[in-house]
């Protein structure tokens, strides 16, 4: 019991560090040096320049400062002007019309990006304007990009995955096969919720929209969009086909990447260096937040706090399904303050555990996790997403949390589902080779 | 003095630069040769065999490099987050204070690992540690590159509560450039 109060009294101290507003990764380095001075035998100093050592000599860590860097490229091509009108003729007819290229942009620059704040910025500076101006309901334009934007997180090649996977010593390459099918659903989900919408509410829709045109005039509308998607397709596929590690598939993304921005005539020396210096500013961040949580959870290992947790979670006898209830509320609290990251982090020095002795599959918990992370990005009232969303209209943070809310509500029944039918992630990772 | 200093973190911001190309074009190389050698053996052609060897240990030092490299450019930047939402409720000295104060958290922890990684870097120098992998490798070298990062991180730390505490900027990234 004492351990449980000892924990609470780390987290507590964890949580007004961070609200205070101490950079993420030093408030992560401090807990861990706290507990292991007070709550171990373990010499504070060693171990801290032990972790972070470790922690940043990483073979498969290299893929993340590798996709940032093939997300700056392509975020700074001319792609993102491009993404509406190579989505907008594929859509017209469908109920909902140009509703669908806020998800369906989202879908593909999230694939590229990795980050849903910058999803939701790049597409929404395009499709706000442009839907507004053609009448669209407002109430669905913010909420379709709210929602959408968060498949940033999911959609590989996902920058919050390689966090996760390096961080609990789990294959990337699996877990983003596994985020395949529940990102696809998601999409499903979205669009298939502002078709129901849009029947229901014909005037929430603008009349007669649709081009007729050819499945030709069609393709060459979007043609500027066809080399991307075969980048990412690519680059997914040579790792789900086992050719390419992520790290290797990621570097060669890169270079093609260079390849089409300047086939498409936006590579100069500027572009160069702001796309790469970019690239520094993220990976720097974040790699210095994962040596924080290493060291943190080694730390945590020596306290025998997760330990201690997994055994008390056990005589509690909750059944997996509880405990994912519990975990899911904790989770969206923390969200409403924390960023995506920060929150995968903080989870897999304590609570992973635990998880593994409820006997979850933590491939599984993985995409369960960051599908809950998606979900805190667009809570009430508070979220990152919503933030950018303000940021983007001038729209009251509440008025975008409510048009979000259904979103909200249909991540949330992803979840449900998922733990429904855990195959939905599970199916494809165990078709890979190896 | 103003301009050295941010001449300083660019020369750091421009290391981690060179470390993630180096490991970008270094892949690239390797991927390409294997591809080159599948396509001779698919002729009946021999293979030419360029490998790297340890390619994956030399990109993961360079990933240190290019990480430790980038701390301080990163922190100059504004680019390390931190959770804002209180503090921007706070009165413009109050919130002055915490800045000061996480700042001052930041030194002493970024001075403790830096000299706790002086240590570790001295230490395998003086017991000639070395890489277990293809390419053995003297750990004392990356280590040093840590040490380095952290002390660079501890310049641009130390520089921004200067700068706080004389009253030079108001805010915390009030004059961060954009680069």
């Amino acid at each position: 019991m004492e351990m449980i109060w000892m924990s609470l009294l780390l987290l507590v101290l964890l949580l007004t560090l961070l609200g205070a507003g101490l950079w993420v990764a030093f408030s992560l380095t401090a807990i861990g040096c706290i507990s292991l001075y007070f709550f171990s035998n373990v010499p504070v100093g060693d171990s801290l320049s032990t972790a972070f050592y470790s922690a940043s000599v990483s073979w498969e860590l290299a893929a993340l400062p590798m996709f940032i860097w093939m997300g700056e490229v392509l975020f700074r091509s001319r792609l993102s002007e491009e993404m509406f009108s190579g989505i907008s003729p594929w859509v017209g007819k469908v109920p909902g019309k140009l509703l669908h290229t806020n998800i369906l942009g989202c879908g593909i620059f999230a694939a590229i990006s990795g980050s849903s704040a910058a999803t939701a910025a790049t597409i929404g500076k395009m499709s706000i304007p442009e839907l507004t101006r053609r009448g669209y309901n407002k109430n669905q334009i913010l909420g379709t990009l709210a929602g959408s934007a968060t498949l940033g997180l999911l959609i590989p090649p996902s920058i919050i995955l390689i966090v996760y996977g390096v961080a609990t010593e789990q294959s990337i390459a699996r877990l983003f096969v596994a985020g395949i099918l529940p990102g696809i659903m998601l999409m499903l989900l979205f669009s298939g919720y502002v078709m129901m919408w849009s029947l229901l509410n014909p005037d929430g829709i603008p009349a007669g929209e649709a081009e007729h045109l050819s499945f030709r005039a069609k393709l060459r509308r979007s043609r500027p969009l066809i080399p991307v998607m075969l980048l990412i397709i690519g680059v997914i596929g040579s790792i789900y086909g086992g050719l390419a590690s992520p790290t290797e598939s990621a570097a060669v993304g890169v270079a093609l990447a260079h390849f089409l921005s300047w086939k498409g005539g936006s590579m100069s020396r500027d572009t160069f260096i702001s796309g790469l210096m970019g690239t520094v500013k993220t990976s720097s961040m974040i790699a210095f937040i994962l040596m924080g949580a290493h060291f943190l959870t080694t730390s945590m290992a020596f306290t025998g706090i997760p330990r201690e947790l997994a055994t008390w979670i056990n005589t509690l006898d909750l059944s997996p399904n509880m405990l994912l209830l519990a975990l899911t509320l904790f989770f969206i609290l923390l969200g409403c303050f924390l960023d995506g990251i920060s929150v995968v982090v903080l989870t897999t020095s304590v609570i992973l555990p635990m998880v593994q002795a409820a006997g979850i599959d933590p491939l599984w918990f993985g995409i369960y996790l960051v599908i809950v992370v998606e979900m805190s990005q667009i809570t009430p009232p508070v979220g990152f997403n919503l933030f950018v969303i303000q940021g983007l209209t001038g729209e009251n943070i509440l008025r975008i949390a409510w048009a979000a809310l259904p979103y909200f509500l249909l991540i949330l029944s992803a979840v449900v589902l998922i733990t429904l039918f855990p195959a939905i992630v599970t199916y494809l990772p165990s078709q890979m080779g190896r | 003095m103003r301009r050295a200093l941010d001449a300083f973190y660019r020369l750091g911001g421009a290391l981690s630069a060179i470390n993630l190309t180096l490991i970008m074009v270094m892949i690239v190389a390797q991927v390409l040769s294997r591809v080159l050698d599948e396509l001779l053996t698919w002729l009946g052609l021999s293979p030419l065999g360029l490998n790297v060897p340890g390619l994956a240990e030399l990109a993961a030092f360079m990933l240190l490099g290019a990480t430790f490299f980038g701390l301080a450019y990163t922190f100059w930047q504004g680019g390390h987050i931190r959770v804002t939402l209180l503090l921007q409720r706070l009165p413009q000295s109050a919130h002055r204070i915490m800045d000061i104060l996480a700042l001052l958290s930041a030194v002493a922890i970024t001075a403790f690992a830096a000299w706790h990684s002086a240590w570790l870097t001295w230490d395998s120098y003086d017991f000639g540690d070395l890489s277990i992998g293809m390419v053995p490798v003297p750990l004392w070298i990356p280590q040093a590159a840590m040490v380095m990062g952290l002390l660079w991180l501890l310049v641009a730390l130390l520089d921004a509560l200067v700068s706080l505490l004389s009253g030079r900027i108001a805010k915390l990234h009030d004059e961060a450039p954009q680069e």
